[in-house]
């Protein structure tokens, strides 16, 4: 978190995500240079390259992307989220090799400046089969860039979250460019069905994937109406597991209901560090811990514990026969709440 | 609420908790395995490179005539046949008329490597190799024979850059190496019409202008493209070359 951030260093499991990653990727670039020598004893080795470095990079993006909306979907895949700023790195390094190695192949050497060559040897946008699918390629790469550069938490903090969230939101321009780039360019020569199969699948999985956590999470978040107080029933105290939080839309935010050691506290759902679900997070030693990257903080005062300063949103609560009633009106950040005491008996039948 | 259960993952913590990773080690495992077997597919798919043959690192030497209307060629005496060119070029994707400027008409001995290709030539030139024959006789090296009129054609290809497509580059032609070509046509690499008769056997036929002129400046935005092309053809011992104006090329939809 801020203050130095949290030191998290290299830990085991670090070393176990980045550890697989790079693994992985020798493994695929490997098995893709070895196997297309072995059929192809004609081919050059640098087209090979070439090849194998554009798709690596390419389906890692869709690793990239499917992450977010499987992790709202299944909490099973919150250890894939956690190092995702990684996988954008090496994502973005292997695009890199690509788009150098097709510079250096396609525009050095020659009479003009590779770049100069790569913006201006082809500028015929209106037609489909000759569209300069390149220029689609370094735009790409481009936004990859900036995203893996200002992909540490420094940024993040220092671009304020909205701004950083809209600069991240640019990798779906980024995919859409090279969904065009793929198809305008390699499957214009390359004819063979798969790849136009393939290429249709992973879009078609993108979308889906996207379309499918989006509408769960529009279902979840339908108004709950107010009392005659203000307060909202937002659900039984049974309904919610000790020390984990019911998510309930309130004046439309999202609010954590969560229950430790008999009483209720509500916070923000979104935590300060990237708009992660608090309400899907645990308490862990007495605090409200973020499934995404583990940020913490008090469950009556929406405070990281010091020296930390996050602050989140508190709600007023009271339980009454057995059911959270929640103030919509959220209060200023930080603000202490009292917990709201679950009566005796009230949670065995609620 | 009782689904996921499951334990809580914290990144930070040294040790993920038991369930969750072993099934985020199956989720791993089956990632890579889907990972690997996309690459196979993928290589498997491709429709294959070409013969094209680039000697890369093998240099050798030559010897003939330099020729340079309307690209520099090396015209080496085949016994008894006459004339074999052999296009030249320089480095990279540059053409070789600054090489072999000072020598046009003169016998020489150069070195280079040789990029080939169902009977088209071409000699990368290394730079500063290129000398005057010291056994040969200046005076009768002329092999100019003027060539053989075949009339007036039309033909259907796609313009290559004939260094590339020779086999420096595989693919070197359609639409991932369209802007090398025009790189190297723009560098002074000879244009060349490639086309194909009903088996797919391909046939080469250099582009110059209606007075015999090199063309490359004008022919860069249709590279790689299907394109017509009507002019006189003429046949320059195993070179065929077309004569018409550029500005005649019709591009086919
Ligand atoms: S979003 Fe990163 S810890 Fe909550």
């Amino acid at each position: 978190m801020s203050v130095g951030y949290r030191a998290v260093g290299w830990n085991r499991q670090k070393k176990l995500y980045d550890g697989s990653l790079l693994g992985g990727i020798a493994l695929y670039l490997a098995l893709f240079v070895t196997l297309a020598l072995a059929l192809f004893s004609e081919a050059t080795l640098e087209t090979i390259l070439l090849r194998a470095l554009g798709t690596l990079a390419f389906l890692l993006l869709h690793v990239v992307l499917s992450i977010g909306p499987l992790a709202r979907l299944d909490p099973r895949f919150l250890p894939w989220l956690y190092n995702r700023r990684h996988l954008g790195v090496a994502t973005f390094g292997v695009g890199l090799a690509h788009g150098v190695f097709a510079l250096v192949q396609f525009h050095a050497l020659g009479d003009e400046n590779p770049l100069v060559s790569v913006l201006a040897s082809n500028t015929r946008f209106t037609s489909i089969s000759s569209f300069p699918f390149q220029q689609l390629g370094l735009f790409a790469l481009l936004v990859l860039f900036l995203m893996a550069a200002t992909s540490h938490d420094f940024w993040l903090r220092n671009l304020t979250a909205p701004v950083w969230k809209a600069l991240h939101m640019l990798v779906y321009a980024a995919y859409g460019a090279l969904v065009l780039h793929v198809a305008l360019g390699v499957l214009q020569t390359e004819t063979h069905p798969l790849y136009g199969v393939l290429l249709g699948l992973g879009v078609s999985w993108i979308l889906a994937l996207h379309l499918v956590s989006g509408w769960r999470e529009r279902a979840r978040d339908r108004e709950l109406a107010a009392g005659r107080d203000g307060f909202v029933d937002v659900c039984a105290v049974a309904e919610i597991p000790e020390k984990r939080a019911r998510v309930a839309t309130l004046s439309g935010e999202r609010v954590a209901v969560f229950k430790h050691e008999g009483r209720i506290s509500v916070l923000s759902n979104l935590c300060q560090h990237q708009n992660g679900p608090l309400g899907e997070g645990r308490i862990i030693d007495g605090l409200v811990t973020c499934p995404w990257h583990g940020y913490q903080y008090k469950p009556a005062c929406g405070r990281s514990p010091e020296p930390f300063t996050e602050r989140v949103p508190t709600f007023r609560a009271r339980v009454v026969k057995g059911r959270v009633l929640v103030d919509p009106r959220p209060l200023p950040a930080g603000t202490h709440v009292e917990p709201a005491p679950i009566e005796a008996g009230e949670a065995l039948h609620g | 609420m009782a689904e996921h259960e499951a334990e809580f993952y914290v990144g930070y913590l040294p040790r993920a908790p038991s369930t969750l990773a072993r099934r985020t080690r199956l989720f791993v495992a089956m990632l890579l395995g889907l990972a690997l077997a996309l690459a196979a597919a993928l290589v498997m798919a491709q429709q294959g490179f070409g013969p094209g043959v680039f000697e890369y690192g093998t240099e050798r030497e030559f010897r003939g005539v330099i020729e340079a209307e309307p690209y520099p060629v090396l015209a080496v005496e085949r016994p008894g046949e006459g004339h074999s060119r052999y296009l030249l070029s320089a480095f990279g994707k540059h053409g070789a008329l600054p090489l072999v400027e000072a020598f046009v008409g003169r016998a020489v001995i150069l070195r280079g490597t040789l990029a080939y290709r169902e009977g088209l030539t071409m000699i990368e030139v290394a730079e500063g190799s290129v000398k005057l024959d010291p056994d040969a006789l200046q005076s009768s090296a002329r092999p100019r024979d003027d060539g053989q009129d075949l009339g007036q054609v039309t033909l259907i290809g796609e313009i290559v850059d004939s260094k590339c497509y020779l086999g420096v580059m595989k693919p070197g032609n359609t639409k991932a190496h369209r802007d090398c070509a025009a790189r190297c046509i723009s560098g002074g690499i000879p244009p060349v019409l490639m086309t194909r008769d009903q088996d797919g056997n391909a046939s080469y036929t250099l582009l110059v202008g209606a007075q015999g002129e090199s063309v490359n400046a004008a022919v860069l935005d249709l590279v790689a493209e299907p394109i017509e092309v009507q002019g006189r053809l003429r046949r320059m011992g195993n070179l065929l070359a077309i004569s018409a104006d550029p500005a005649s090329y019709r591009r086919l939809p």
